[in-house]
């Protein structure tokens, strides 16, 4: 429930490549927004200090909220205008790219990512996570309204949510991750009633299909499936055990459960750790 | 569905829960707005009302050199307005229906998770507000409000922390990025239970911390390791580890802090040394008799 204060969580865009004249980018999306603020200001005060000021002043935090929301709105506007005009210039796509300012691909990610960067930011500075899935929606990610993706990190684009998706605190979503001199994009897929534990990572092109859980702390790699109906865990993740959760009147037995550690970390071991005596044996 | 699985496995079906998810609100729905707008309208009104009430009546050139104070007081009045609505409602819905541990339906319509999901909504208005405030101790305040018993010592704005179904002892530490969950979302159930944590107790970094868990005093979890639900660490002992397990005692809990233990590996010899105290010359004598009295 609380979020932390030193972690600014949210959805994000990296910022790999910086450049000075991206700065324009920033310094016109924030001035706009900024007169869309006092515009609205300049006109709610001719409106009602001199006339009816108690008025004004009842209203006013109404009318601030409301501020807010047309500052995001309307650099959400500008934005999605760049991002037309960006992607005429040169189409999004998916693949496996150099990591370099020569590549034409990492550019414009990059350019992407610095134009998105400042509504995003902006409407993350609210509790409440609609304004979120808002800005998720027009950027190009195909998600549902009532899906909780406020806690973790979450990439811009290429991205499809299913329903009912929970997305656990400080868990990370992918779709394009640089690894030494490659810079890599691929679509990610989120199917129906999935859940992100706490603290885990999706890479790029996983495909996680419906009623699967990613357990917390575990790790997906680059372009897994993960099977329908299972439970995965570890680093890279692996199959748990069925997810039979789904099923009715559990109730009693996941109440009474009593857990005997020591089987637990028998069997958890592997997921985690590579032991050399058990290598050995089998090799 | 399910019949298919039980064919695969053959072997008895396994219900234990012995993995971590997340405590995360799962469903968003814009009804928690009707809460939000109220809480907000209420406390920005009360805010808003004070400034003009008063600053109208002080000449403006004097307002301008109060600016600075004025945004921290008109800070604090909404931040504490929120605390203040956000409680009363909270107070409103606990009447109707009481927050209870257990295992629960997910799912729409069933009346503890709808409640689970509403209180959620409504305290994280508050920890919020008060979290990306400047002070640190007005997190524990918050806490306090809404009736986690916290002392100001323990440090845990670095961390996701739920707000209810929790014990701390005093001066407990949790860790940058930690996540202490008192529920769980797992396939079609919400499970609620009470965690616990000792005196003196350290949660490392990014490490989930399960419903169930108890921690007895000063025992410590190393950071990126994960407990099961219903995990007892037990008091003094320092765990480690995906599923965290006991690596060593915690010493470090007993030693003094001016003397420290050095361990001599090839002989496994332990001797005492005194701890270089950078300290004025004309002091260490107070020091040294500290020592001695001891």
């Amino acid at each position: 429930m609380s979020v932390p204060s030193s972690l600014n969580v949210g959805p994000t865009t990296t910022l790999y490549l910086v450049k000075k004249r991206y700065l324009l980018f920033y310094i016109f999306l924030i001035w706009i927004s900024i007169f869309s603020v006092q515009f609205e200001f300049w006109w709610y005060w001719n409106l009602l200090y001199e006339w009816k000021f108690i008025h004004f002043l009842f209203f006013l935090p109404f009318i601030i909220f409301l501020i807010y929301l047309t500052a995001i709105l309307v650099s959400l506007f500008f934005t999605k205008l760049f991002l037309i005009i960006v992607n005429l210039l040169h189409k999004p796509r998916e693949g496996v790219f150099l990591r370099d300012s020569s590549d034409k691909d990492f550019r414009y990610w990059s350019l992407r990512s610095t134009i998105k960067r400042w509504p995003i930011w902006l409407a993350h500075k609210f509790p409440f996570p609609f304004m979120d899935n808002i800005c998720l929606k027009l950027f190009g990610i195909k998600t549902k309204f009532a899906n909780s993706l406020f806690e973790g990190f979450i990439d811009t684009e290429f991205i499809e949510f299913g329903k009912n998706v929970v997305v656990g605190q400080s868990a990370i979503i992918q779709s394009a991750v640089i690894v030494g001199n490659l810079f890599i994009i691929r679509k990610t897929i989120i199917e129906d009633n999935v859940v992100i534990g706490a603290h885990s990572v999706v890479m790029p092109g996983t495909h996680m299909k419906k009623n699967s859980i990613l357990a917390g702390s575990s790790l997906t790699t680059v372009g897994q499936e993960v099977a329908e109906n299972w439970v995965y865990l570890g680093a890279p993740a692996k199959k748990y055990k069925p997810n039979v959760f789904f099923e009715d009147g559990l109730e009693d037995i996941i109440r009474v459960q009593g857990m005997e550690e020591s089987k637990i970390f028998e069997k958890v071991e592997d997921f985690y750790t590579v032991r050399r005596d058990k290598e050995a044996k089998n090799n | 569905m399910t019949e298919t699985l039980k064919k695969e496995s053959s072997e008895k079906v396994d219900y234990n829960i012995d993995f971590v998810t997340t405590s995360a609100i799962s469903k968003i729905s814009l009804k928690f707005l009707v809460f939000y707008l109220p809480i907000l309208w209420i406390s920005g009104y009360m805010t808003v009302a004070v400034f003009f009430d008063i600053s109208r009546y002080i000449p403006w050139y004097i307002n301008m050199f109060l600016i600075p104070i004025w945004l921290f007081i008109l800070y604090f009045i909404f931040v504490f307005g929120i605390a203040i609505f956000t409680k009363a409602f909270i107070l409103i819905i606990n009447m109707i229906h009481l927050p209870k541990e257990g295992v629960f339906r997910a799912e729409e319509g069933d009346r503890d998770y709808e409640f689970w999901r509403l209180r959620v909504e409504l305290k994280k208005l508050v920890l919020w507000f008060m979290n990306n405030g400047p002070l640190p101790w007005i997190v524990m305040w918050a806490f306090r409000w809404l009736n986690v018993r916290i002392d100001f010592s323990s440090h845990l704005q670095d961390a996701w922390v739920d707000g209810e179904f929790i014990e701390f002892g005093r001066n407990i530490t949790v860790g940058q990025g930690a996540v202490v969950m008192s529920s769980m979302i797992v396939g079609n159930y919400l499970i609620i239970k009470k965690i616990i944590l000792g005196d003196h107790t350290v949660v490392g970094g990014v490490s989930n911390i399960s419903p169930g868990t108890l921690m007895g005093k000063e025992s410590v979890i190393g950071a990126f390791s994960t407990t099961i639900p219903n995990q007892i660490i037990e008091a003094g002992w320092i765990y480690l580890g995906q599923y965290a397990r006991k690596l060593k005692p915690n010493k470090y809990a007993e030693q003094r802090r001016d003397i420290i233990y050095r361990k001599h590996v090839d002989e496994e010899i332990k001797y005492e040394v005194q701890q270089e105290v950078n300290i004025d010359e004309d002091k260490k004598s107070l020091l040294n008799n500290h020592v001695e009295e001891e």
